[in-house]
């Protein structure tokens, strides 16, 4: 077998950008992305000062993540090893760019595809190096084939000191660096500065650790020196992303209590079980759908999901998921309109099961995301599935106002239960330690720049607000649907505030 | 997958099929036809293969030339970017006429044919009225070896200017004052200690190239010492980084000589052999007997000031250090590979004497010319004699070699506005080349003066490939190709080795290929090049015929076609002659490839001359050369009719033939051996330079220590006085040249102002704070970057950055923000309306420009501190930072002409003009050298 690699000689590199220059040459790259770039980080105080280059780029992973998630096989491993992709079948879902934990994907302007280094493939078919390394002046880039014991890398990688970058996301990257810093490899290690990097203007889309204005880069903890030079990375998933977790949430929801009601035996409440129900979740399932479809660069190309589908992606099963909970909720607005509660009966579990599919399996799709720690929680399942009910309870609570909606006080506990629960799986998120990504992330939307956002919006109006409401109609017995409703409207409101805030500060941490 | 290979097989480059990159992964083949050509974006001539397309005609990409001895087919970022120069949308194409009045920016376009005629009739009017002085060439980066030296020396013009003393004067005359070569060629690759004053691995003379050898010899153990007083790229990979206070390095380099001939690890052979140390006894120690054991003593003399301890007070490099290095560089006897050029060398009155101390350090360890030791550039550079030849020039101008400054490498050109302002003489026809001084001279705004007054610049002519802030001031703009497009040679001293390589219009070629070798008589590349844009080595043909369009000037002849008589010379015929006729071996090697000698060269790019590089003063010369010589007194063989033998009666001048460099001496007595030795009076490397003794500086003779115009001691550091490096280059620019390289300018934009955070404090300058920087003529407002890796005391901003352009729509690029002048009497103020921004094109990526930065134009608020002797531009400034001023805008540029004016009489004033009989030594280099007689110092 073949199994091609990079050697990147940190030792050799002299920071000129040749190999740059020479890609965006030999693929056309547009203005304001990269497939590959030169990182610059300083060290040191005066007179002991260090500025160390390191080459980024993709790192043809053994276990790529990005092919993983990758909905429609576009990106693909070719008999070389190379991760390489094909245009024809991208739909620009950017969910790659989520996978990679190394920042090696970009969304072509021209042509609305992820692109990203395939090593000049087009080049080793013709029996030609990649334009990078015959640019390089002092031959600091070399492929080769790891499986080949005799080949150059593979007796670099076996004698010398290498390093790989974000080894502990096991994606069996194979990109090696020689003489590499550590903290240029790291990207939490080192910040931009706020008087920004060498010779290039800094963006928001310069992926940095924050630092406090008027202090350096090093006074921020665990950051041992300054980000001199790097490029782009915009942030791909927002508030598309963050309204689909909502919109699916309530179709989800109300589909699960309606399912509750017919288990406590009110599925012969025609109107308010048999037909809204699924009625709602029709409008946010096309909601979810329409959400999903213009976030993709290529929305012409979204069938793409079903009939060129990876089946490893969740992107993929996901699709699935809905397609066969719209099914049910389809059935069961039949039965409704028919009134058949005998058919709900039967339903009632199905409705259910795909209700909890509905909301969860994007756990299981955020998960897939190697470069977003902050996503990848355990408790994001549960957290899903509780602001799921949460959600069905606030429609029910809305629903109240409008019509005769059956144990109106189980649905009332139905919404207090998905707050509460919400509320204890933040509190545990926020308070058990991950790694230095997640702990970054949740600094990121906890004390950084979406503390607003997560403690005005997800916590005080999407758990205190509604829970309170929740208990005062609860507890002292006012029956007052409005007082629910609006705990309800609450809810639904700071849940959004909150996954925009756990979407967001999830893609803050820098990967490059 | 063990066959991969870095280029195309050379035999396949006429018809070569690749996979279209941007249909993988289908298969889409594309046909290619590769065609060689050479760099033109700094000074080191890579190899570059540009790639058509046969199927559209136009080049895809453009990538090295495997077949050059000296890039070895890896280029810098500058060399694949040259694509975006050769499509940038924003080019000129077509030959252009102001319309309206200087400056104003409206142009109307003409044929090649009306500018040639227009253009060549004035010249002749100034011919034919002996006014020879007021034509004059200006160019920046030539690119190219002799061919217009030809065009002028026909003419009979001694109208050469250069940028040489905005670069490398002080380097020069540091090197020549050694070895009268004046420019050093570092056998890096074979070196054990790398010592380098400049920032070789990111920029220098000669970037790429050396960056390889540098490297490699680093990989194989030898130990990096990099000198700057900020953290240059090369510093970051340096073994040693070490970063003296400004000016100060030959005082470092000094202390590290002294150490090796105290501590007897100095070559004691070599420099018994190979200096003159006789004539340095004689001259500075009458006291001592005139034999080598004097010399230690002398030395140890002269130098005893120079202890580590002194070293480290001066210079703020640890003694210890100093110590450590003396010990490195003894330990590696005949392997230090040294080089300055531009750093501190431009930065300093007296910096002369860095690169003189620095291969001191060369000549005490014997490493010179060695294998891994540093040659001169001559040894490794082949310049091939020009067909058709051309006559001397008869002439001297006092615009480019003024007397005050005999000893000036090269030509004042950056006192040119100031000596028309004196009524020392007026252009007739000024052509600015690769050349774009109202930006990057010091004192811009005096050349916008100059170069606005058609009292004193009758007609401008700017051959450019794209606008300029000089072109914007121009009579006639005029496109010349980059470097895919233009014919000329070059040889460089990039290692230890010769080559020669051909720079050819690789659009002309790629249609003479599809043509199937032929392409009509009397073909102009302007035919095949993009838009209208053509060539100088054509232009200069053309031009000159109509100069002397029946040849009764005696000008046309020597641009006359040998094969087609009464038809101006062709390229082809020019180079097929050349390569024919005055390339060793060059006819052999083509014909055992079964080619033509142009055909080789057309279809390879380069060619490696046969040489045996190391010592070549070593070898004995032939007694048949001696011939008539008598030897002197230091055995220098001394041969008649030449300024070795000159009496020194000005009448004889006539008689007097000069050598390109040297006094003509064919050898110098080693040991009882006639040796070819070097190009200076004495045939050896000069401890004493008698030239420097007796044209004024005695004091200087010897390598010395010259406090710099920014010595440290003499600024007030506690208040607000600072030392200003704006010069440094960064890898990925190339002065003006580069803005219309959308990738390069992509990767670099701005230019802060490198401070160390203890500076910014005590100033009171914020965390990328506004800052404004005065210099004795005005200042210039540029936001600030903390950095450790700057000296505390020195700030510094690189020199690429600050382009501006008056008009929003025309002359736009990757890099120039849109600017309007203001003038208040002989003050000036550049204002920055907006930095870059976005625009629709034929290139979609201008809709796609995410920078807003251009940077600030620091050079206009620069005097001109043109060095006394060596006419070098001081660059570096004693300058005041502070806190932007209310009103002060980022981008800011004043400066006052008035105030010019003064600095520029104040620095005139250091001269010592020649006194005697000379304009300038007979043996010193000059382009453009003329007879003998010129030298002769006119009746005053």
């Amino acid at each position: 077998m073949t199994r091609l690699g990079f050697l990147l000689d940190s030792d050799s590199c002299i920071g000129c950008h040749a190999c740059t220059v020479a890609c965006k040459s030999e693929h056309d790259v547009p203005l304001g992305v990269n497939r590959t770039w030169v990182k610059y980080i300083e060290t040191g105080t005066f007179p002991d000062v260090a500025r160390k280059f390191s080459v980024m780029r993709c790192n043809q992973c053994d276990d790529a993540p990005c092919m993983k998630i990758c909905p429609t096989s576009a990106l693909y491993r070719d008999p070389k090893g190379v991760v390489d992709f094909d245009d024809s079948n991208c739909i620009g879902c950017k969910s790659c760019m989520n996978a990679c934990p190394y920042d090696a994907l970009y969304i072509n302007p021209e042509t609305n595809t992820a692109h990203k280094c395939n090593m000049c493939n087009h080049r080793l078919e013709v029996g030609l190096e990649p334009s990078c390394q015959i640019v390089c002046p002092t031959q600091a880039i070399t492929i080769g084939d790891l499986d080949d014991p005799t080949s150059k890398i593979s007796r670099i990688v076996a004698r010398d000191d290498v390093a790989v970058r974000a080894p502990e996301q096991n994606t069996k990257p194979k990109v090696f660096y020689r003489g590499a810093d550590q903290a240029s490899l790291d990207p939490t290690r080192t910040a931009i500065a706020n008087d920004g990097l060498i010779w290039a203007e800094t963006t928001p889309a310069h992926p940095t650790i924050p630092v406090a204005l008027g202090t350096k880069p090093t006074d921020q903890p665990g950051v041992v020196g300054r980000t001199a030079y790097t490029t782009a990375h915009p942030m791909t998933w927002k508030s598309r992303v963050s309204g689909y977790l909502v919109t699916k949430a309530v179709a989800a929801g109300v589909m699960a209590v309606a399912a509750l009601l017919v288990l406590l035996g009110h599925g012969d409440v025609q109107a308010a079980v048999g037909v809204v129900p699924p009625m709602v979740a029709g409008v946010f399932l096309a909601a979810t759908g329409f959400l999903l479809i213009t976030d993709l660069k290529q929305p012409t190309r979204f069938h793409y999901l079903l009939t060129r589908g990876n089946r490893t992606s969740w992107l993929v099963k996901g699709a699935y998921v809905l397609m066969a909970f719209s099914v049910v909720s389809a059935a069961w607005f039949l039965a409704g309109v028919l009134d058949a509660p005998d058919v709900l009966d039967w339903l009632a579990p199905l409705a259910a099961l795909g209700a909890a599919g509905t909301a969860g399996y994007t756990a299981y799709l955020f998960a897939q995301c190697e470069g977003r720690d902050l996503w990848q929680t355990p408790l994001l399942l549960p957290v899903l599935l509780a602001q799921a009910v949460t959600a069905g309870g606030a429609v029910y609570a809305v629903l109240d106002l409008f019509m005769d909606v059956p144990a109106p006080t189980a649905v009332r506990w139905v919404l207090l239960g998905g707050v509460l629960a919400t509320a204890a799986l933040l509190a545990v998120e926020l308070t058990s330690h991950g790694s230095r990504h997640v702990e970054l992330a949740v600094h990121a939307m906890t004390r950084g720049a979406w503390a607003q956002q997560f403690w005005w919006g997800g916590v005080v109006l999407g758990l205190v607000v509604p829970a309170a409401l929740t208990t005062l109609a609860l507890g002292v017995d006012i029956d007052s649907p409005a007082l629910v409703a609006v705990a309800g409207l609450a809810a639904l409101g700071g849940m959004f505030a909150y996954e925009d805030a756990f979407v967001r500060a999830g893609q803050s941490v820098p990967l490059s | 997958m063990t066959d991969l290979h870095n280029y195309p097989p050379h035999e396949r480059w006429h018809d070569w099929r690749e996979l279209d990159a941007k249909a993988w992964p289908k298969r889409e083949e594309r046909r290619y036809t590769l065609v060689p050509t050479t760099c033109f974006n700094c000074e080191a001539g890579c190899g570059l293969v540009a790639y058509f397309d046969q199927e559209t005609g136009e080049i895809r990409k453009i990538e090295g030339n495997p077949e050059h001895p000296g890039s070895r087919g890896r280029n810098c970022a500058k060399g694949p970017a040259t694509l975006n120069q050769v499509y940038d949308p924003e080019r000129i194409l077509h030959p252009l006429k102001r319309a309206g009045e200087r400056g104003e920016g409206r142009w109307e376009r003409i044929s090649w044919d009306q500018a040639l005629e227009e253009i060549g009739g004035r010249i002749r009017q100034a011919i034919v009225e002996d006014r020879h002085n007021e034509i004059m060439y200006h160019v920046g980066r030539p690119g190219e070896d002799g061919y217009t030296d030809r065009v002028l020396k026909a003419w009979g013009v001694d109208g050469h200017n250069s940028h040489t003393n905005i670069c490398s004067s002080n380097a020069r005359i540091g090197y020549q004052s050694w070895m009268g070569h004046d420019r050093p060629s570092s056998d890096f690759a074979n070196a054990e200690v790398i010592f380098l004053i400049s920032a070789h691995l990111e920029a220098g003379h000669y970037f790429n190239p050396h960056a390889q050898r540098i490297m490699e010899a680093q990989a194989k153990g030898a130990k990096v010492i990099a000198v700057d007083p900020r953290l240059s790229n090369t510093g970051a990979k340096a073994d040693y980084w070490l970063a003296p206070w400004p000016g100060t390095e030959p005082y470092l380099l000094l202390a590290i000589a002294r150490l090796l001939v105290q501590d007897g690890t100095w070559n004691e052979s070599f420099v018994r052999r190979w200096t003159n140390w006789e004539t340095y006894l004689r001259r500075t120690r009458p006291d001592l007997p005139v034999e080598w054991s004097s010399v230690r003593t002398a030395l140890l003399d002269e130098y005893a000031e120079y202890t580590p301890e002194a070293a480290e007070q001066k210079t703020a490099i640890d003694a210890g250090t100093i110590r450590e290095l003396a010990e490195l560089i003894g330990a590696h006897p005949t392997k230090l590979a040294s080089h300055n050029w531009r750093a501190a060398g431009a930065g300093h009155l007296g910096g002369w004497q860095v690169a003189r101390c620095l291969f001191f350090l060369n000549v005490l360890t014997g490493s010179v010319a060695t294998k891994g030791g540093t040659a001169g550039n001559e040894m490794n550079k082949f310049k091939p004699a020009a067909p058709l030849g051309a006559p001397t020039i008869p002439r001297w101008n006092e615009l480019e070699w003024p007397t005050e400054y005999p000893l000036s490498y090269h030509e004042m050109s950056i006192l040119l506005p100031h000596f028309l302002n004196e009524g020392r003489g007026a252009l007739e026809v000024y052509f600015s080349r690769v050349y774009n001084p109202v930006w990057t001279n010091p004192d811009g705004f005096t050349w916008l003066e100059a170069l606005s007054d058609p009292e004193k610049v009758r007609c401008h002519v700017a051959l450019t490939p794209t606008w300029s802030e000089t072109a914007w001031f121009a009579d006639y703009v005029l496109p010349m190709g980059v470097s895919v497009e233009r014919h000329d040679v070059h040889s460089y001293e990039t290692h230890a080795g010769r080559w020669i390589g051909f720079r050819q219009s690789a659009f002309r070629r790629f249609a003479e290929i599809r043509n199937g070798g032929e392409l009509p008589p009397g073909t102009r590349s302007f035919e095949y090049n993009p838009g209208e844009v053509w060539e100088e080595n054509e232009f200069w043909i053309d031009l000159s015929w109509r100069i002397d369009p029946d040849g009764s000037l005696g000008i046309r002849q020597w641009f006359e076609s040998k094969a087609r008589p009464g038809e101006p010379i062709s390229v082809d015929e020019y180079y097929e002659r050349m390569f024919a006729d005055s390339v060793p071996d060059l006819a052999k090697a083509a014909a055992e490839a079964g080619q033509t000698p142009l055909e080789y060269m057309r279809d390879r790019g380069a060619y490696a001359v046969p040489t045996d590089p190391y010592e070549p003063y070593e070898r004995p010369v032939d007694p048949a050369d001696l011939e008539g010589c008598a030897k002197d007194d230091e055995g220098v063989y001394r041969k008649p009719g030449t300024p070795g033998t000159w009496s020194g009666d000005p009448d004889e001048l006539d008689e007097l033939k000069l050598a390109p460099l040297g006094d003509g001496s064919p050898a110098v007595d080693v040991d009882g051996e006639a040796k070819e030795g070097f190009p200076t009076p004495s045939k050896k490397l000069e401890l004493f330079s008698t030239t420097l003794a007796d044209w004024g500086w005695p004091e200087y003779a010897t390598p010395k220590w010259i406090p710099s115009q920014v010595h440290w001691e003499d600024l007030d550091l506690a208040g607000t006085e600072r030392i200003l490096l704006p010069t440094f280059r960064i890898p990925t620019l190339i002065h003006t040249r580069s803005a219309n390289s959308k990738w390069l300018n992509e990767i670099s934009h701005r230019h802060p102002l490198w401070i160390h955070p203890e500076d910014a404090e005590e100033l009171g300058i914020e965390e990328g704070g506004l800052v404004r920087v005065s210099t004795r003529i005005g200042h210039f407002v540029i936001t600030a970057w903390r950095t450790e890796g700057i000296r505390p005391g020195v700030v510094a901003a690189s020199h690429h950055m600050g382009r501006w352009r008056l008009d929003e729509e025309q002359g736009r690029s990757w890099g120039s923000g849109k600017a309007h002048l203001e003038r208040d009497g002989s003050r000036w103020k550049l204002v920055r309306e907006h930095g870059n921004q976005p625009w629709e094109s034929s290139d979609p990526d201008t809709g796609r420009v995410w920078w807003n930065d251009t940077g600030v134009h620091q050079n206009a608020t620069f005097c001109v501190q043109p060095d006394p002797i060596s006419g070098m531009q001081c660059w570096h400034q004693k300058v005041d930072v502070t806190p932007a001023q209310p009103g002060d805008q980022y981008g800011d540029v004043v400066a006052d002409t008035a105030k010019a004016r003064e600095a520029y009489l104040d620095w005139l004033s250091l001269t010592r003009p020649a006194t005697g009989d000379l304009r300038r030594p007979l043996w010193y280099a000059r382009p453009l050298k003329p007879a003998a007689a010129a030298y002769r110092m006119p009746e005053r």
